[in-house]
C-alpha cells in the first residue's frame, strides 16, 4: 500500500491543480465560448486518459476508445432522454427499453452507461487480450467498426445515422472537472499498482514478463476494461454536453483526434495525456476558425475543408519523426519533480529453497518435424548445488532450456519441477512453482527503472500485505546494485544489465535458478564479479543453480556437477574433474584426432 | 445447389478483392513491420487516375494501365517521403505514421478533387451478365475472379522464381541478415511497396469497376476489412493474408444470403465478430508465420 499511496497521490495532485485552476478561471473570468472550450477540454482529458490506461501501459495503440465513448453516450442518453421527446423521436423503441428509458437523472444515466460499457468491454476483451502488438491494434479497430455499425443499424433505439436529440444538457464545468479528476486519479493509481507495473513490463518485453510471473493476458484484459470505463464516462459527459449527436461523431475523426492528443503528450504517462490534450484542443480551435476562411493580417484565406484533420495529421507525423516519446517523455511530471525516496531493503533476504524441492529432467526428447534436437536426456538439478549444462553449438542446450521452462514442451519425457510437469503449467506460473531464469540475449524492461524491473518479479510471488519493493531492494542488494535502484534499466553498463537479470530472477524467490549464458560478452573482471555473486547465492540461499555456458573455464570453476550434451544426447554427467577427463567430452569439444593424440 | 454455387462465385469475387488488399498489406508488413493504413488511399488514387484518364479520352485499357502505374508510383512516393524517416521504429510508430498519412491524403482528395463521388464510365461490355446454365455471372465478377487468380499466380512466380522475389522472401525472414549479405535494403523495401501498390491498384480497379464511381473515402472500408483479413490469416504471412481475405469474403456473402432481413444492417458487425472469434482459438491467426524466438 505505501508504494501505491504516496507517488500516485503526488501525481494526481500535480495534475489536478492545473485542471482545477483552469476550470475556476474559465468559469469566473473567461467569455462563455472559452469556458465551453475548457469544459470540452476536461471531457477530452477523461477520454484520452482512458486511452492512456490501456495503450500507454500495454503499448498497444487502441482505436476502440471512441467506440466506448459512443456506448457511454447512447447508453446514458437513452436513460435520461426527456420523456416528452421519446414518442416522436423513438416511436419504435422495444418494450423492455421503453420501460426504463427516459427521465432518469444524470448519475443514473452514468451508472447505466458504465454498466453497458463494462459488459461490452468484458466480452470483447476476452479474445482481444490474447493478441499483442499490431494484431491487437487492428482488433480494437474492428471493435470500433462493430460499435459503429451496430449503432447505425439499430434504428429503433438510436435513430440510426440520424441525430439523436432531446438529451438533457446537464454537464457543468464542475461536473466535467470531477469526472476528469477521478479519471486522472484512477489512471495514476493504476500505473503504480501491481497490475499496472506488470502490464508496463509486458509492454517492454513480453517474454521476460511471462518468465517473471506476469499473466500478460489478464493484465491486458484489466487495462482494456478499466480504460474502456474511463473513456465511456467521457462519452456520457460528451452526450450531455452536446445534447444531440449521431454515430459519426464517435468514429474515425474522434479517434484520430484522441490519438493525436495522447501521442503529442506522450503515450507512456498520464501527464502526457493531460498536457497533449490541452495543446491539441487549442490547436484545433484555432484551425477551426481558419477553416471558414478567416482574414489574417489583411489576407483573405480560402476556405479549406478539413484543415483541422491536416493539422492533427501533421502533428502526429512531427511527433513520430522527431519526438517519439512525446513532449512529456517516459516519466510522469511528479516523478521528475519529486522523485521517490529510496526504499529500504527487507531485513529477510529472499529464499524459497528447502531440501524438499526437486527439479528433474526425465527422458526428455524433442523432434522438430523429423529433426531430432534432443533425445532421452535425464538428470536432476540439486538444491544448494551449481549444475552446469555444456555442449558445443547445436548440442540441444537451448531446446532443453525451453523444455525445462515449459516454453516448448518436449515430444517425449517430461520435466518435473517440485512434482509438477512444467509442460502442463502456463509459462507465467512457472516462477511461482519455484523456477526463475535469465536470458541469453538480455531481456530487461528497458524503460522501467532498475527497482521496477525487480519489483515486477517480487510482485509475482508476494503474499497479501507483503512489501514487494523491499523484497526487490533485498534482491538488488544480493547482486550489489541497491545504489542504482532509480536508474532506467537501459542506462546500465552491460555487466550490470546481466546482474540485474539475476536480481530479477532472485526476486521470484525460486528454489531453482536457470542462468542462460550469464557470462556471455563479459570481460574477465565482470566474469569474476559474476562468479562471486553466484557463489554467494548458492551459499546464502540454498538455491539450485542450473548454468548453461560456453565458457568452459567458468563452468569448471563454478560447478559442482556438470551435464554434457552433444548432438542432442547426454554424453557425460559428473563432477568437474570427472568431466575434464572424460574422453567422450574431449572428443566432442576438441575433435577425435587431437583426443587420440 | 444452384443458389449455393451462385453464392460461391459471389464469395470468390468479393473475397478475391479482400485477398489482394490483404496481400498488399502483408507484403509490406512482412518486410518492415508496417501496417499501412494509407493502403486504401492507394486504391482511391487508382480510381481517380482511371477516372481522369477516361475523361481525357484515353481508351479503357490504357486508362487501366495508367491507373496501375499511378498506384505503383504513389506507393513508392509514400515509402520514400513518409515511411523512410521512421523505418526501423516500433510497430506503433509505423502504424501511427501511416494513420496520419491516410488522414491527410483523404483531406487532400476532398479539397483538391471533390468531396463527392465522381462517376467513372466503365465500358458497357464489362457490365453484361453471362448466363451459364442456371448461374448468372456478372462480367465484372468473372473478371475479378480471373484477375485475382492471375495476380496471385504471378506474385507466387515472382517470389519463387526471380532474384528480387527470393530477396523479398529472405527479407521477410530476417531483414538484418539480408543486408549483411550485401542486398540493398532500400531496393528490397521499394520492391515491396511497388508490389503492394500494384495489388492495391488492381483491387482499386475492381472496386471502381463494380461501383462505377470514385470518392475520397472509397478505400477506407475495403482496407479496413483487409486489415481484419490479414490478422485472421496471421500478420505477415502471405498465404495467410490470401486465406483470410477469402474467408472474410465467404463469411460476408453467407451472412448477406442467410441473415434474416431485420439483421442485415448488422452484417459487417457480425462478420468482424465471427472473424475475431476465430482468434480465441488461434491467437496467432490461421497461418501464422513461424518466428523462432531465440530466448
Amino acid at each position: 500500500m505505501p508504494r501505491l499511496g504516496m507517488q500516485a497521490v503526488k501525481g494526481t495532485i500535480t495534475l489536478a491543480l492545473p485542471l482545477i485552476a483552469l476550470t475556476v478561471i474559465a468559469e469566473l473570468f473567461l467569455p462563455a465560448a472559452l469556458a465551453r472550450l475548457a469544459t470540452l477540454y476536461l471531457i477530452y482529458v477523461t477520454a484520452v486518459v482512458g486511452m492512456q490506461i490501456y495503450s500507454g501501459n500495454s503499448g498497444i495503440i487502441s482505436f476502440g476508445q471512441a467506440g466506448f465513448m459512443a456506448l457511454g453516450a447512447y447508453g446514458s442518453a437513452l436513460l435520461t432522454i426527456q420523456p416528452a421527446v421519446i414518442s416522436t423521436s423513438l416511436p419504435d423503441l422495444p418494450g423492455w427499453l421503453a420501460a426504463i428509458a427516459g427521465g432518469q437523472s444524470l448519475p443514473v444515466g452514468m451508472a447505466g452507461a458504465l454498466l453497458l460499457v463494462g459488459l461490452v468491454a468484458t466480452v470483447f476483451g476476452l479474445p482481444l487480450s490474447r493478441l499483442g502488438g499490431a494484431a491487437a491494434s487492428i482488433a480494437t479497430l474492428g471493435f470500433l467498426v462493430i460499435v459503429h455499425v451496430t449503432l447505425v443499424a439499430s434504428t429503433d433505439i438510436t435513430r440510426g445515422s440520424q441525430t439523436f436529440f432531446g438529451v438533457p444538457r446537464g454537464v457543468s464545468a464542475f461536473t466535467a472537472l470531477v469526472v476528469a479528476l477521478v479519471a486522472v486519479a484512477v489512471a495514476r493509481l493504476y500505473r503504480g499498482t501491481r497490475a499496472g507495473l506488470a502490464l508496463r513490463a509486458a509492454r517492454e518485453d513480453e517474454v521476460a514478463a511471462r518468465a517473471s510471473g506476469v499473466n500478460v493476458v489478464r493484465e491486458r484484459f484489466l487495462a482494456w476494461v478499466l480504460g474502456g470505463l474511463v473513456s465511456g464516462a467521457a462519452g456520457v459527459l460528451l452526450a450531455h454536453f452536446l445534447g444531440a449527436f449521431s454515430p459519426k461523431d464517435f468514429h474515425f475523426n474522434l479517434t484520430f483526434l484522441l490519438m493525436s492528443m495522447l501521442i503529442l503528450g506522450g503515450i507512456s504517462t498520464v501527464s502526457g495525456a493531460v498536457g497533449g490534450t490541452a495543446l491539441i484542443v487549442v490547436m484545433v480551435d484555432l484551425l477551426r476558425r481558419l477553416e471558414g476562411g478567416a482574414e489574417v493580417l489583411g489576407l483573405q484565406l480560402p476556405e479549406v475543408f478539413g484543415l483541422t484533420d491536416i493539422g492533427v495529421g501533421l502533428v502526429i507525423l512531427a511527433v513520430m519523426y522527431r519526438l517519439r516519446d512525446g513532449l512529456f517523455g517516459l516519466r510522469e511530471v511528479d516523478e521528475r519533480l519529486f522523485p521517490e525516496p529510496a526504499a529500504a531493503a527487507a531485513p529477510v533476504a529472499p529464499s524459497g529453497a528447502t531440501d524438499q524441492v526437486s527439479l528433474t529432467v526425465e527422458g526428455v526428447g524433442r523432434r522438430f518435424s523429423g529433426l531430432v534436437a534432443l533425445e532421452d536426456v535425464s538428470f536432476s538439478v540439486r538444491p544448494g548445488l551449481v549444475t552446469g549444462l555444456i555442449g558445443p553449438n547445436g548440442a540441444g542446450k537451448s531446446t532443453l532450456i525451453n523444455a525445462i521452462c515449459g516454453i516448448v514442451p518436449p515430444s517425449s519425457g517430461r520435466v518435473l519441477l517440485n512434482g509438477t510437469d512444467t509442460a502442463l503449467v502456463p509459462v507465467h506460473e512457472i516462477p511461482s512453482r519455484g523456477l526463475g531464469r535469465t536470458f541469453q540475449n538480455i531481456r530487461l524492461f528497458r524503460n522501467l527503472s532498475v527497482l521496477e524491473n525487480v519489483t515486477v518479479a517480487a510482485d509475482a510471488v508476494a503474499g497479501p500485505g507483503e512489501d514487494s519493493r523491499a523484497a526487490a531492494m533485498a534482491a538488488l542488494a544480493v547482486v550489489g546494485m541497491q545504489g542504482l535502484a532509480a536508474r532506467p534499466a537501459s542506462s546500465l553498463p552491460y555487466g550490470a544489465q546481466r546482474r540485474l537479470e539475476i536480481a530479477r530472477a532472485l526476486a521470484l524467490r525460486p528454489s531453482f535458478l536457470l542462468l542462460d549464458e550469464p557470462a556471455a560478452g563479459m570481460n574477465p573482471a565482470e566474469t569474476d564479479a559474476l562468479i562471486a555473486v553466484l557463489r554467494q547465492i548458492r551459499a546464502d540461499h540454498r538455491i539450485g543453480l542450473l548454468v548453461v555456458e560456453h565458457d568452459l573455464k567458468l563452468i569448471m570453476r563454478l560447478c559442482d556437477h556438470i551435464v554434457v550434451l552433444n548432438k542432442g544426447q547426454m554424453i557425460a554427467e559428473g563432477p568437474p574433474e570427472h568431466i575434464r577427463a572424460d574422453p567422450a567430452v574431449i572428443e566432442a569439444y576438441i575433435g577425435k584426432r587431437r583426443a587420440a593424440a | 445447389m444452384d443458389i449455393f454455387l451462385q453464392q460461391l462465385l459471389n464469395a470468390l469475387s468479393l473475397g478475391g478483392t479482400y485477398a489482394l488488399l490483404a496481400l498488399g498489406l502483408a507484403v509490406v508488413f512482412s518486410i518492415i513491420g508496417l501496417i499501412n493504413f494509407a493502403h486504401g488511399e492507394l486504391m482511391t488514387v487508382t480510381g481517380y487516375a482511371i477516372c481522369f484518364a477516361l475523361i481525357w479520352g484515353l481508351p479503357f485499357p490504357l486508362a487501366v494501365m495508367a491507373g496501375l502505374a499511378v498506384a505503383v508510383v504513389a506507393a513508392l512516393l509514400m515509402e520514400r517521403i513518409a515511411f523512410r524517416p521512421v523505418r526501423g521504429a516500433s510497430g506503433t510508430t509505423l502504424l501511427l505514421t501511416s494513420f496520419a498519412v491516410s488522414a491527410i491524403l483523404r483531406v487532400l482528395f476532398q479539397n483538391l478533387i471533390s468531396a463527392r463521388p465522381i462517376p467513372v464510365s466503365i465500358p458497357a461490355s464489362l457490365s453484361g451478365v453471362l448466363t451459364i446454365g442456371p448461374l448468372h455471372l456478372g462480367m465484372i465478377q468473372l473478371i475479378s475472379i480471373i484477375v485475382t487468380l492471375v495476380m496471385l499466380l504471378g506474385l507466387n512466380l515472382f517470389l519463387h522464381r526471380t532474384m528480387a522475389g527470393r530477396a523479398m522472401r529472405a527479407a521477410a525472414e530476417d531483414f538484418a541478415v539480408l543486408r549483411l549479405m550485401g542486398l540493398r535494403a532500400n531496393s528490397v523495401v521499394a520492391t515491396a511497396f511497388a508490389i503492394s501498390g500494384l495489388l492495391a491498384g488492381v483491387a482499386g480497379l475492381l472496386w471502381v469497376a463494380q461501383r462505377g464511381s470514385v470518392d475520397p473515402l472509397m478505400g477506407a472500408l475495403p482496407v479496413l476489412k483487409a486489415f481484419i483479413a490479414a490478422i485472421i490469416g496471421g500478420l505477415g504471412s502471405l498465404s495467410g493474408a490470401v486465406a483470410g481475405g477469402f474467408l472474410l469474403g465467404f463469411i460476408e456473402v453467407i451472412l448477406q444470403a442467410y441473415l434474416p432481413e431485420s439483421l442485415l444492417p448488422y452484417r459487417d458487425a457480425f462478420a468482424i465478430l465471427l472473424v475475431i472469434a476465430v482468434l480465441l482459438f488461434r491467437p496467432q491467426g490461421l497461418l501464422a508465420r513461424k518466428t523462432p524466438v531465440k530466448l
